[in-house]
């Protein structure tokens, strides 16, 4: 591939610093258009923070640009975030959270046919339209996950930002969401951002890698640059001592620690 | 001034009960019809942003603001509403600058309008009496001036609630999924806020001080336990709020109950909120 795509994020120089400690350290790092772009990083890394300064949630040193899809300066964006903190007992259903940001009309004086349509075909694209009328309470974190995919989708973002999509999520079913990611940028045409630990995830389903542990220690096209070296540097450097044990042929890496940590640095991918 | 009668018979009509045909429970019904919506409208957000301690303090600061009218020598209703805004909007304001958890910030304000409250009433002892209004509530004494200010504030409360119930509704359910969606976060807390302090004040008049919360609370409790969805949250705690309401005034006046109206609603609130926790059992 050697056509070079517009960015749409462009990262400058970004550092962040809350009550005196460094979180992000000059990062600069872009994301291409129509991407699908992983944010990799152990924990503490700044990877949620990063994506805060993308959502103008906190404030940063240095500059962020972003493009939409035809150049546009209003540039939608989409955002999913990791966990939802939320009261469970309210009795709010999916098809109210889908209509609550779109439409003025009290959800107590009804909702508007064309609303509750839309909410619909978001949900049959992300496989929910079975929850539609459940309590978001009553919600396994992969059906909310998905209902809040539908959410995120139905703003039509040039940008999706997700934060680590998979934490709620059982085996198998983190593949699942990122096969069903694929069909919709495919369909949507949107640049996608996703933070993950999870390196498994980041081989199979993006194109595009950022590894992030304060600062960037390297970017680019997936494949060439989750090299050893590269991951070493990001996830050792925060584990203390980390080897790596090697690098097979199609592409396993296997990092193990010598200090027994909690975090198990034990990677494979 | 606005004539009030035709509204007064027509309640005399529709509730033919012996009790209803004093013209002072006629206006006390006219004032708890428009004030229990007000106040169950507003308590399914309060239950949501869990601000029964807020409502809690500035209840309270109806003390301090009394005493405030005593020494400023102005009406005391005017300084009991200019003060109760202004703890509400000094506590949201505080609360969002600082890294204390917000009911440290509340606790802060609450204790010290009690404090300012009981320094002037102690220097006065005659103003002391006066108090025990504030404490039980007196919406029997409720006159027509006071009728029309509490409809004029369910119309600007009632219009908030049409543009501003969706909005607040998400930021209530998540704050930073609110904002990723464009909603004015900010904006809509201060709104709250302010107008949350105004109809508390007000309640303070009906239940008296003690009562406020339950009044915010109760009904949208049991509107939380019975809704399926967010449009049937407030239309229970509608219904729960003005049935209480109509029903502790009724049963109050009776000879053999003779108990203070603020306390007889919050007790059928309270009736309807257990019934509302058996049919969630059940369910």
């Amino acid at each position: 591939m050697t056509t070079i795509q517009p960015s749409a994020v462009v990262f400058d120089n970004v550092s962040v610093t809350r009550e005196g400690v460094r979180i992000l350290e000059s990062v600069t790092a872009s994301v291409p258009h129509g991407s699908a772009t992983a944010i990799i990083g152990p924990n503490g890394a700044g990877k949620t923070t990063l994506l805060l300064t993308l959502l103008d949630q906190i404030e940063f040193k240095g500059r962020i640009t972003v493009h939409g899809t035809n150049g546009h300066s209003d540039v939608r964006i989409g955002y999913v975030p990791q966990r939802l903190d939320f009261d469970r007992g309210m009795p709010i259903t999916a098809m109210d959270l889908m209509v609550m940001g779109h439409q003025r009309l009290p959800l107590w004086l009804g909702t508007r046919r064309i609303r509750r349509h839309q909410a619909m075909d978001m949900l049959q694209a992300v496989r929910a339209e079975h929850l539609a009328s459940r309590r978001l309470g009553s919600l396994s974190g992969g059906e909310l996950q998905r209902v809040l995919l539908a959410l995120a989708i139905q703003q039509e973002p040039d940008i999706l930002i997700l934060d680590e999509p998979a934490s709620g999520i059982d085996i198998g079913g983190e593949h699942l969401l990122c096969e069903l990611l694929e069909s919709l940028r495919r369909e949507r045409n949107f640049t996608q951002i996703m933070v993950t630990h999870d390196l498994s995830l980041v081989t199979a389903h993006s194109t595009h890698v950022i590894c992030l542990n304060r600062r960037v220690l390297g970017q680019g096209p997936t494949h060439t640059t989750l090299s050893a070296e590269v991951l070493a540097a990001t996830f050792g450097i925060h584990l203390g001592l980390a080897n790596i044990h090697a690098v097979t042929h199609d592409g396993v890496v296997e990092i193990c620690s010598q200090d027994h940590h909690h975090d198990g640095p034990h990677v494979s991918l | 001034m606005t004539d009030l009668t035709f509204l007064y018979d027509a309640v005399a009509r529709i509730l033919p009960f012996e009790c209803m045909q004093a013209r002072f429970m006629q206006q006390a019904l006219v004032g708890l019809v428009l004030l229990a919506p007000m106040c169950a409208a507003m308590g399914v957000q309060v239950v949501n942003f869990r601000m029964a301690f807020f409502s809690d303090a500035i209840s309270h600061s109806a003390f301090a603001g009394v005493a405030l009218g005593l020494i400023l020598a102005v009406d005391t209703r005017l300084t009991m509403v200019a003060l109760g805004v202004l703890i509400g909007l000094g506590i949201t304001i505080v609360g969002r600058r600082t890294t204390l958890s917000m009911d440290t910030v509340i606790g802060v304000f609450f204790s010290t309008v009690i404090a300012f409250g009981l320094a002037v009433v102690s220097r006065q002892h005659n103003v002391a009496r006066d108090l025990q209004r504030f404490l039980y509530g007196d919406i029997l004494t409720i006159d027509d001036a006071e009728i029309l200010w509490l409809a004029g504030l369910f119309v600007v409360l009632m219009f908030f609630q049409i543009i501003g119930y969706n909005r607040l509704l998400y930021v209530g359910l998540n704050p930073a999924l609110a904002s990723a969606h464009r909603v004015h976060i900010r904006a809509y807390q201060y709104t709250f806020a302010t107008l949350l302090s105004i109809v508390v004040i007000f309640s303070v008049w009906a239940v008296g001080v003690l009562l406020v919360t339950a009044l915010l609370i109760v009904p949208a409790a049991t509107a939380r336990n019975l809704a399926r969805s967010a449009a049937g949250m407030l239309w229970w705690a509608l219904l729960v709020s003005v049935v209480s309401a109509v029903a502790g005034l009724v049963i109050s006046a009776q000879s053999w109950a003779h108990t203070a109206t603020g306390a007889t609603i919050i007790l059928c609130s309270a009736v309807w909120f257990a019934i509302s926790a058996f049919a969630k059992r059940a369910r």
